[in-house]
């Protein structure tokens, strides 16, 4: 309210600046200089020039000849200043008006199409109160709590936290904020689909039958949706069915444009269950991502990214407790737990590294410096 | 509310620059002295309007309001407060609101001290300053809105770009903006002075103080650039002739050529249509130094490509503006009465001589920046066109110009004596040829142009003050009168040979640095030495230090000259973690007019850190040949015949009086 | 003199100054312009062993190599052709590897470009024009997320 308020001010203000000057009535003539007085002072000036000895009495009297001449000529050409006012009346008017009619309705219907009156100044210090360097992600997720517990049919609110408590580890807060963005703002293959990832990171990757559930209602509203297909061939791989997950996912390589973001995830599935997508790629070697798949990788969000990559990370510690002696797994597997900052994890991998290729120097000797690398003792 | 408020008062601005654009030139074609009147207040108010919504945006960026988009992407919450205010216009948007907020300070200062103009005059051109904003506050509002906001505020900023943090940069924009944006007032007056159909000497006159106000900052603004680039870039180099640098230095050369041609219509009523002319291009010259910075073009085809319409918009302005101004000229120039008549030899004749090499060295910039463009658009080919390019136009074209520089002011109006100038002048050429043969003894067999250069630049610099010392009768009065004589000496006389000093000195400075600069690259340890011209610098220890937005590695070096420590310096590599980049912060040793100048590489696999040291004999005076040219110029602006024809203060009480 | 003959006289020493900036405009883009070259224009188009040209393109990643005195080889890429940089110096802020670089130089008998300078960018969004027109042309261009990068070809992502 104090907003229009403060607009309304400023738009008289702004009327007003325009008025004033119509609307006064006494002295006003054209005042305001003329040339007449440049042409004094020009002569004024070749009098002093000349009293200071600057210039020559020759020169001086020429000067003075034509500024003279430049003088009557001026006062010839100036008119007498009279004459304007037929009309004058009915011109201070229709301007006046137009002023009154247009400069209002002008800025209201560019401000109205630009500007954003809604949105309240967001300023660091209103925001927070202890410095920047000081707040953690918590201290903002405790500040959208504070705004959700006040507005709880805010779906967006509910949006915007889900994936922040995805990124924070906390599963049951994400899978709740999802339920509450999919009741508030309408069910979608996205909503549905994000709802049955939470669901799963909660059951520690398991695809459960809720989530199941979920992402099969994903694909009731878009039948393509990718990352429901994605996780309903996890789901499948997780019951046992691995080449029913491999067709899955083949299917979804199919379908796939050249720009789909998630071709190299796929792949690295299809290759974890020990199916070619395609026979070219069959013959790159399965042992790890390839640069497109990461930077393929590197285009989806945070949270899928994490969701994606810790289901690859438990089906490869499953893959490698029954086989050990893939070194380029163990050490892709280190990799992957620290990444997720599981420090322990990697650790514990790194023994059962150990222990599995126990008698290969060569081996041996790579998986220590990877132990290096990532600084994992010492 | 306070960005909310902001973005409204652009708004407002904008309506009220169109009601200045119609209204005032309605009044002056019907004569009615009511609706001119109108072009004052309005003026005043819309500058008001674009003062309080630059001052909102600013009050965004202290206060690390992120919810609006341009404070986000350009500024971080841990930045020292200096640097929130200067990221204000760090960036294509707020840069944008600054020249408009410009445009409209200068239209507001004519409506408040411009009482000496005639009021269709000031109508007119008020009214066309408007046209000018009236077009930057729609590119504003609709391309490049600093206002935009996100409903969610992020947490953090992306930080100002590393290498914009330096209070260089920081006062840099503006001052080239005052200048820029100072040609408007003359292109305005000049489009008004066709409109009206009336132009005389007495144009000049009052068109002069601002072109000369523009002038002074637009030298200011190219000199702290060029000295910006100098110290932050790291490569010692002052002057790169890089299209960005160009396209301030273009309107420069016109507006020099502006003043001079000026003086020419103020005196004498000639060179008329030339002037006018000149006001219009150097404003367009402002434009397109503009559209060359802003649409793109020049630094990425990428940004240029992705968002065209910014571009577009500004190309739309350029062509309506430039077009539109000198199709008015052709029309209406041919009506303009001749005026007095010179002699070839004649003061006329020398500012006509500085007007031909003027512009044709402006028309080599022109064709050096824009050929690469216009070639690559037509054939595909991608040229450079560099620093030789340029050495080998701008060169030539501005040594005449420098000897022909002192005999300008010893000419006489209308019809000079060449031979008594040349008589005059001797002094001046004798000490220039000494000082030639003196560089040239000192130096034995060093760079051949130094001792050419060095004695060019003592001639012009002793030319420069040969006609105040023989007006005042230096050496040959008693000093009391010669020091009375000097006061009653037209202050613009005095302008005039300061600057023309100032212009010695700048060529003193350019030519010492370039023909003498000593560089030595070396990798160093702590511990070791490296040595040049009679400084001996040792790596001492090198360090981590945190910034409060940054780190820095700080290496330190003590200077020794005969075994005596005579000053520690300390060059730095930064690196900004928020946008992953490194700036080289250089170390500086001033001694005199010239400068140790040492920067930092990179460390090697061994350890030893790669350093840059130059030696730059005298190279301060670039910047001090600019700053008394400066000088030269307000005591110029400061002569009472600028002042001339304003209404004495008792005799009307004004509509509008400043609080002074 | 009339005022016929000071015009002509004003107009002929306006025609001979803009003629000899011409002339010197016209020497000087004969003498002293480069023109840019990107690698598969180096290696297609043979260019002279000696004759100064431009050379830009990314810097391949992992090319890098420092050797004793500040010399650095790397080597410049569009994607298709790449060439062998020699220079000895300090790079420059921005230089790093898979960004875009400008060098200026010429070519050795060994068709190593030898180059005198490695040209500063100036900011990190600021692609070297030649560079980025020379990467489109190969199609190596990638538009999204502000930044530039040498894209795989199968990866062109437009939206």
């Amino acid at each position: 309210m104090t907003l229009w308020f403060l607009f309304a001010l400023m738009t008289a203000a702004a009327i007003f600046a325009v008025l004033w000057p119509l609307g006064r009535r006494r002295g006003l003539g054209p005042r305001g200089g003329s040339d007449l007085a440049v042409y004094r002072d020009q002569l004024d000036e070749i009098v002093r020039d000349r009293a200071a000895g600057l210039i020559g009495e020759a020169e001086a009297e020429a000067a003075r000849v034509e500024v003279s001449r430049r003088l009557i000529a001026a006062a010839d050409a100036a008119k007498p200043d009279a004459a304007p006012l037929a009309g004058a009346t009915f011109r201070r008017r229709a301007a006046a008006l137009a002023v009154l009619i247009a400069l209002p309705a002008l800025a209201a219907a560019l401000y109205l199409k630009l500007g954003s009156p809604q949105l309240p100044d967001q300023q660091l210090a209103s925001r927070a109160t202890t410095p920047m360097q000081n707040r953690t992600l918590d201290t903002l997720v405790a500040q959208v709590e504070d705004h959700l517990a006040q507005n709880p049919n805010d779906g967006r609110g509910w949006e915007v936290v889900a994936p922040v408590y995805m990124r924070l580890g906390r599963f049951d807060d994400a899978v709740k904020a999802r339920r509450n963005a999919l009741r508030l703002s309408g069910a979608s293959a996205a909503r549905e689909a994000d709802l049955g990832e939470s669901l799963m990171a909660a059951a520690n990757g398991v695809v459960t039958d809720d989530a199941k559930a979920a992402f099969e209602r994903a694909l009731a509203y878009d039948p393509k949706y990718s990352k429901a297909r994605f996780f309903l061939g996890v789901a499948a791989y997780q019951d046992g069915q691995g080449s029913k997950a491999a067709d899955i996912w083949r299917d979804m390589l199919k379908d796939a444009g050249p720009d789909s973001p998630w071709i190299g995830m796929v792949r690295e599935a299809l290759a974890s269950v020990g199916a070619p997508s395609e026979p070219a790629s069959a013959q790159q070697p399965a042992s790890g991502p390839s640069a497109e798949d990461i930077a393929a990788s590197e285009q989806m969000k945070p949270e899928d990214r994490n969701a994606m990559v810790r289901g690859m990370v438990d089906r490869l510690a499953d893959r490698l407790k029954r086989d050990g002696s893939d070194l380029e797994g163990w050490l892709r597997l280190m990799r992957a737990y620290m990444v997720l900052g599981e420090r322990d994890r990697a650790l514990s991998a790194l023994a059962d590294a150990r222990r599995a290729l126990g008698h290969d120097t060569d081996k041996l000797r790579r998986l220590d410096e990877l132990v290096k690398e990532l600084k994992l003792e010492g | 509310m306070i960005a909310e408020f902001g973005h409204y008062a652009l708004v407002l601005a904008l309506g009220l620059a169109l009601v200045q654009a119609i209204v005032p030139l309605w009044g002056a074609r019907t004569s009615d002295a009511t609706l001119m009147n109108v072009a004052g207040s309005t003026a005043l108010a819309q500058f008001i309007f674009a003062a309080a919504s630059f001052a909102a945006l600013t009050a965004a960026y202290v206060g690390s309001d992120f919810s609006v988009v341009n404070v986000f992407e350009n500024s971080h919450s841990a930045m020292p407060l200096l640097y929130k205010f200067t990221s204000v216009w760090g960036n294509h948007e707020g840069s944008m609101l600054l020249w408009v907020l410009i445009l409209a300070l200068f239209g507001a200062l004519v409506a408040l001290f411009g009482s000496n103009l005639p009021a269709t005059l000031k109508a007119n051109a008020l009214a066309v300053q408007a046209w000018i904003a009236s077009a930057f506050y729609l590119f504003i509002l609709i391309t490049s809105n600093p206002f935009a906001r996100i409903a969610q505020a992020p947490a953090e900023g992306r930080d100002l770009n590393p290498i914009l943090q330096d209070i260089g940069l920081a006062v840099h924009p503006p001052l080239l903006y005052l200048g820029y944006v100072g040609f408007s007032i003359s292109f305005s007056f000049a489009i008004a002075a066709l409109i009206d159909g009336r132009i005389d000497a007495a144009w000049a006159r009052w068109v002069r103080p601002w072109t000369l106000v523009a002038w002074m900052f637009l030298t200011l603004g190219i000199a702290m650039g060029s000295y910006w680039a100098y110290y932050e870039l790291g490569w010692g180099g002052w002057w790169f002739w890089d299209p960005v640098e160009n396209a301030s230095l273009m309107p420069w050369i016109a507006g020099t050529a502006l003043l001079h041609s000026a003086v020419v219509m103020e005196k004498r009523n000639a060179l008329k249509v030339w002037t006018i002319l000149l006001a219009i291009l150097a404003f367009s010259l402002s434009l397109l130094g503009t559209f060359l910075v802003r649409s793109g073009v020049l630094t990425s085809v990428h940004t240029f490509a992705s968002d065209p319409s910014r571009g577009v918009f500004i190309l739309a302005i350029l062509v309506l503006f430039i077009g539109g101004g000198l199709a008015l000229y052709a029309w209406r120039a041919p009506l303009l009465k001749q005026g007095g008549i010179f002699a070839p030899i004649s003061r006329e004749g020398a500012l006509v001589f500085n007007n031909l090499f003027l512009t044709s060295a402006c028309a080599t910039v022109f064709i050096g920046t824009l050929y690469p463009l216009a070639l690559e658009a037509l054939t595909g080919d991608k040229i450079s066109v560099g620093a030789p390019f340029f050495n080998l136009t701008f060169g030539p074209l501005f040594v005449p110009l420098l000897i022909a520089l002192p005999f300008g002011p010893l000419l006489a109006w209308k019809r000079g004596d060449l031979f008594g100038a040349a008589q005059r002048l001797m002094w001046a050429a004798a000490l220039g040829v000494v000082a030639l043969a003196a560089t040239f003894a000192i130096q034995r067999g060093g760079p051949v142009l130094a001792p050419f250069g060095v004695g060019l630049a003592v001639y012009v610099m002793i030319g420069a003050i040969i006609d105040p010392i023989e007006r005042i009768g230096l050496f040959r009065q008693p000093f009391a009168v010669a020091f009375a004589r000097a006061r009653g000496l037209p202050r613009s006389a005095w302008g005039t040979a300061v600057a023309h000093f100032a212009a010695g000195m700048l060529l003193f400075g350019v030519i010492a640095e370039s023909q003498w600069n000593s560089e030595r690259i070396v990798s160093l340890k702590p511990g070791e030495s490296v040595s040049v011209r009679g400084y001996d610098l040792t790596l001492d220890n090198m360090i981590q230090r945190p910034g409060p937005n940054y780190r820095e590695l700080v290496a330190r070096f003590s200077v020794r000259r005969d075994g005596a420590v005579v000053d520690v310096l300390e060059p730095a590599k930064r690196t900004f973690p928020q946008r992953q980049m490194s700036t080289t912060e250089a170390a500086l040793m001033t001694v005199g007019a010239s400068q140790l100048y040492l920067s930092l590489g990179d460390i090697g696999s061994d350890g030893a850190i790669a350093v840059r040291l130059y030696h730059k004999p005298l190279v301060l005076l670039i910047w001090f040949g600019c700053i008394v040219m400066v000088l030269g110029g307000a005591l110029s602006l400061s002569d009472r015949r600028l002042r001339v024809g304003a209404p004495k203060p008792a005799r009307h009480k004004p509509s509008l009086q400043p609080a002074e | 003199m009339t005022r016929k003959q000071r015009r002509l006289s004003l107009i002929g020493a306006g025609l001979a100054v803009l003629g000899l900036a011409a002339g010197l405009v016209l020497y000087a883009l004969n003498d002293a312009i480069v023109f840019f070259n990107s690698p598969t224009d180096v290696v297609e188009k043979h260019v002279a062993p000696g004759s100064r040209i431009r050379l830009g393109g990314l810097v391949q990643p992992g090319s890098l190599v420092r050797g004793d005195n500040l010399a650095v080889r790397f080597e410049v890429t569009d994607g298709n052709k790449s060439v062998a940089v020699s220079y000895t110096g300090i790079l420059p802020d921005l230089f790093r590897e898979g960004q875009g670089v400008v060098t200026e130089g010429a070519l050795d008998a060994a068709g190593t470009f030898r180059a005198d300078s490695v040209l500063a960018k100036h900011d990190e969004t600021y692609m070297p024009k030649e560079v980025a027109d020379a990467l489109k042309k190969q199609g190596h261009w990638k538009t999204e997320g502000g930044g530039y990068g040498l894209a795989g070809s199968t990866k062109e992502t437009k939206q």
